[in-house]
């Protein structure tokens, strides 16, 4: 109930409605701005300087207790100032795995002439470690700053509010500002950690003795980066001469010598998250290894190979699976 | 002399650049404390003086060199010898001076107590009560400047701390704060003007609030005026309705005196009720005296005040021998106005029995005066014809007038007349009144000040310590009390001019007055005093002495006949807001300087998605243009936007020749063109 009704006070105070898409600027409307505890203290202490000066009649006192006071209205319009009018652009989000910090690229540009000094940075919410980075951005210019989330799920991760503050020049006023930017990170299957081997064991032993059938082995080729070590045709290699050229030993995709990762392939026991997760390690060990491998998880069949981008779109479909959005 | 100087310079440089952040920011907040407590060494105990001192130097070595700080047992009998001292050189705990003295301590024990960034606000906080605290001793101009500096100095120190990641040098960061200081300074002026105030004290003004300045005391022995002519500090100033009196009509009346021991004069015990018999004759002079706080009761009125002065809580009272006397020391600046007759005869009707007070003298001193007055008397049987006898004696014998008479012995008159025969105001004045009574003539002194010098920048005359004075009154029968200055008869000077012309060049060292010879660079000097002075009395009429009543004349000029309260809140109010709004506005207000080329991009992306095809976010002009190629435009529309597009993508991120280039068609500037194209693109 009163995590409702905070909700809609958070809502209609501090505007807060779904992710914003683009660029956000932080106008007069969207800055808050309170005394801090400090600031608090400093009201009480400039009360006692004017009863003070009434009491022993001192024209200065007056004087300093109203320059005092002055100095903290400049001061509440430099705090403010200090935040407000601020660029705000989501930047570049790159995909982690499951139980890895995510991390946001924000840039933040000032587009005034004037310094923004000490301003505070953090991700604000339920269950969230309320760790807050400290930014200064020059005047006309820009900052690029990264925050963390935890990634515990795989799937999409939007990226939680941002909060905003800063208390500079004294430190007796805070202003402050919300931020959802439209921002997610992909976040993989967290890797199974003891997982069996890979499921070339079998393939491999098919072939009895080490590298490749008469029926597979379709030749030499140049060797190519990413070649796995293990198929370099050494025989070639020697013969050739010593003039530093490598071959490596090009297999036709017999299904026998092929890795499969497949999801179906998998014991029927495991659970499905098990199941991604062993997957993707294989994946990750594949790729480790140097060893192209075919990929098939639903409706997501990928014929073998190595290499970034068919790494991407295994793991994308592992982190997607089943949450088709 | 090369190694000290390059000694100093790696101190520099290590103080500069080698200190890391924390640390310099916290000899910055040390120095900004110091600058704060300076003020208070003049009057603290030199034991706390030394003690805050020392305080502030085991910090800032314990900060230099990374040491760490003692431990709460290590302070705790600081604390406790700290607090024995204040206890032993105040006697109590309560009260001003002590309170400010250990406000010091505190202060400079709290630096040795800092842990957490919290500490930094107490720090801050309790510095700008030991400033308010300092205008407890002095309120010029000179400790305003001093106090400002302070405040800016603290407001750097606490915006140094706020700083994160970027940490500008210290010019900048002191720029920042002085800055800050001078967009609060108008405010502040408002909020001093207007914010309704209140007189105080709201509680009973502790005893030790009344300071006591220098002055006339009420007792004179020699010594006493002549000392206090070497204060060239303001005893008060007047403003006269209209031309102020030649000089030499220029008497300010204080203590009078009746009583004399031998050595010392002192007011009469109990002077006998007098008629208050006044005939004053001539047009009476109307001013207005700001007296600064003296500490005593008297009140200064040119001779003969014609009534006690209105002081708000704190009646005036006239005494029989017309001095006036307040209820109250006067404890702060005071101003009030004065009525008084320049020409007058002062109870010609006093009874013998009245009269007598002011003819007795301890017996057994003084017989050489005895023996003269004897021989005096027998000469003439006139009153008035001893007095002037006297005075001839003054002015023709070789009596002379100055700051360093000898000391005198028991028999103070003999040796003066016969055998000194040099002394100030009070020895002139002292013999003369002695020797009056001798000769059964009622007669008493006047202390009090004597001229004063006019400032022709604002009109106010200005009387100083050193303007201090005594001189004589008789009373004769008929004429009653008659003033005569024995003073005057010796060195006419210091009755027409001034002081320091009366004495003889060089018989003063370096005596600060510039008046006596006029030169041209003395006429210069004189005229940058008067201007100080002016802006001094200035300071004191327009600041120090802004009281509620002031307040309310202010505002009444203004045209609010009735401030009260809760109009004063929202003058105040409002007043606030629009000052703040002038001097925040420039900070907040900010146009986006848009290119015009953009600008008209932006119109027609606007124009675009009104007809349907709203740009992408992600999209670029010349993505943009690309996709609009196969859109549903009408042909001469779609030709008018493609190029535009173009034309935009050109002028933005063309070369710089390709614009040259653009610059030289006949079809006008490239923004003409992009205009031209929107409107044909509607």
């Amino acid at each position: 109930m009163t995590q409702t009704l905070r909700g809609a006070t958070d809502r209609w105070l501090f505007r807060l409605h779904g992710a914003e898409r683009g660029e956000v600027v932080l106008n007069q409307r969207r800055v808050f701005i309170l005394p801090t505890k400090p600031g608090l203290a400093f009201a009480a202490l400039l009360m006692l300087l004017f009863v003070g000066s009434l009491n022993y009649n001192l024209a200065m006192g007056y004087g300093l207790t109203f320059l005092l006071l002055s100095c903290a209205l400049i001061a509440m319009h430099l705090s403010f100032r200090n935040l407000a009018y601020l660029h705000l652009n989501p930047g570049r989000a790159s995909p982690v795995f499951a139980g890895e910090e995510a991390q946001f690229e924000l840039h933040l540009s000032n587009r005034r002439p004037y310094w923004r000094h000490a301003i505070w940075i953090g991700f604000t919410g339920d269950g969230l470690p309320a760790r807050e980075q400290p930014c200064d951005i020059p005047a006309r210019g820009d900052c690029v700053i990264a925050l963390q989330a935890p990634a515990t799920h795989r799937g999409w991760l939007a990226a939680p509010r941002i909060r905003l503050h800063t208390s500079f020049p004294l430190g007796l006023l805070r202003a402050w500002s919300y931020w959802q930017p439209e921002q997610k990170v992909l976040v993989y299957p967290r890797p199974e950690d003891h997982a069996p081997p890979l499921p070339i064991a079998e393939a491999l032993m098919n072939e009895g003795h080490g590298i490749g059938g008469e029926d597979d082995f379709a030749g030499v080729r140049a060797y190519q980066t990413g070649d796995s070590m293990k198929r370099l045709a050494w025989r070639q290699i020697a013969r050739l001469g010593n003039d530093g050229t490598l071959v490596s030993k090009h297999f036709e995709g017999g299904a026998a010598s092929e890795m499969r990762i497949d999801f179906a392939a998998l014991p029927a026991a495991m659970d499905t998250e098990a199941r991604l997760s062993r997957m993707t390690r294989w994946v990750l060990e594949a790729e480790a290894r140097g060893m192209p491998y075919a990929f098939r998880l639903g409706s997501a069949s990928h014929p073998s190979a190595l290499g970034g981008a068919h790494r991407e779109s295994c793991l994308r479909a592992l982190a997607l699976y089943g949450q088709e959005a | 002399m090369n190694s000290t100087a390059a000694r100093v310079a790696t101190w520099r440089e290590r103080l500069m650049r080698g200190l890391p952040r924390e640390k310099s920011d916290t000899l910055l907040l040390l120095g900004a404390c110091a600058l704060v407590m300076m003020p208070h060494a003049w009057h603290l105990p030199s034991w706390a003086s030394l003690a805050a001192s020392a305080l502030l130097l085991w910090r800032g070595w314990i900060t230099f060199h990374g040491n760490r700080m003692p431990p709460r047992l290590l302070l705790l009998p600081v604390v406790a010898l700290l607090m024995l001292g204040v206890y032993a050189s105040y006697g109590t705990y309560l009260g001003r001076e002590a309170g400010v003295c250990m406000l010091v301590l505190l202060l400079a024990l709290k630096l040795l107590e800092m842990r957490a960034r919290r500490d930094l606000f107490v720090v801050t906080f309790l510095s700008f009560f030991v400033l308010l605290t300092t205008f407890f001793y002095s309120q010029t101009i000179a400790s305003a400047l001093l106090a400002s500096a302070g405040v800016i100095a603290v407001l750097t120190a606490l915006m140094s701390f706020q700083y994160t990641g970027v940490h500008p040098p210290l010019r900048r960061r002191l720029m920042a704060a002085s800055q800050l200081f001078l967009l609060a300074a108008p405010l502040a002026v408002v909020l001093f003007v207007f914010f309704p105030r209140i007189q105080g004290p709201l509680w009973g003004m502790p005893q030790d609030a009344v300071r006591n300045g220098t002055g006339l005391s009420d007792s004179m022995e020699p010594g006493s005026i002549s000392e206090l002519t070497l204060s060239p500090e303001i005893a008060f100033r007047v403003r006269f309705s209209d031309a102020a009196p030649p000089p030499s009509a220029l008497y300010w009346r204080g203590p009078v005196l009746g009583h004399y021991d031998g050595r010392r004069w002192t007011p009469l015990a109990s002077a006998l009720p007098s008629s208050r018999q006044v005939l004053g004759r001539g047009k009476p002079v109307h001013y207005q005296v700001t007296l600064e706080a003296s500490g005593r009761r008297s009140l200064f009125a040119l001779d003969l005040p014609a009534g006690p002065p209105q002081l708000e809580n704190n009646p005036v009272q006239i005494q029989p021998d017309f001095q006036l006397l307040a209820s109250q020391p006067i404890s702060q600046r005071i101003r009030y106005d004065a009525v008084s007759s320049l020409d007058y005869r002062l109870q010609a009707n006093e009874s013998a029995v009245t009269l007598r007070d002011w003819m007795d003298l301890p017996p057994g001193y003084n017989p050489q005066t005895h023996e003269f007055a004897t021989r005096l008397r027998a000469r003439s049987a006139n009153d008035m014809d001893l007095v002037n006898a006297v005075l001839q004696m003054f002015r023709e014998q070789n009596f002379r007038y100055t700051l360093r008479p000898p000391t005198l012995g028991r028999h103070g008159v003999d040796e003066f007349l016969f055998a000194t025969r040099a002394g100030f105001c009070e020895h002139y004045a002292g013999a003369f009144v002695v020797l009056m009574r001798i000769l059964d003539i009622p007669a008493r002194v006047v202390t009090g000040y004597q001229g004063g010098e006019l400032n022709k920048v604002d009109g106010y005359l200005t009387v100083r310590q050193s303007d201090a004075h005594a001189w004589a009154e008789v009373w004769l029968a008929g004429r009653g009390w008659v003033r005569v200055d024995p003073t005057a008869a010796v060195a006419p000077d210091r009755v027409e001019r001034n002081l320091s012309a009366a004495l003889a060049p060089g018989a003063f060292g370096s005596f600060w007055s510039l008046q006596g010879p006029q030169g041209p660079w003395l006429t210069v000097l004189r005229k940058l005093r008067d201007n100080r002075d002016a802006i001094d009395n200035a300071w004191n009429q327009w600041v120090l002495n802004y009281t509620p009543a002031k307040q309310r004349g202010f505002l009444q000029s203004l045209g609010i006949d009735n401030p009260d309260w809760s109009t004063l809140a929202i003058l105040v109010m409002t007043l606030g807001a629009a000052v703040t709004a002038l001097v925040a506005l420039p900070l907040i207000r900010h146009r986006e300087k848009t290119d015009p080329a953009d600008m008209l991009y932006k119109k027609l992306c606007q124009e675009l998605a009104r007809q349907g095809l709203p740009r992408a976010a992600h999209e670029g002009p010349l993505a943009y243009r690309k996709r609009l190629q196969q859109s549903g435009l009408s042909a001469e529309r779609r030709l008018a936007v493609l190029g535009f597009l173009e034309l935009y993508e050109t002028i933005r991120y063309g070369s710089p020749a390709t614009v040259d280039a653009l610059r030289r068609t006949r079809y006008g500037t490239p923004i003409q063109q992009l205009k031209t194209l929107l409107i044909q693109s509607r």
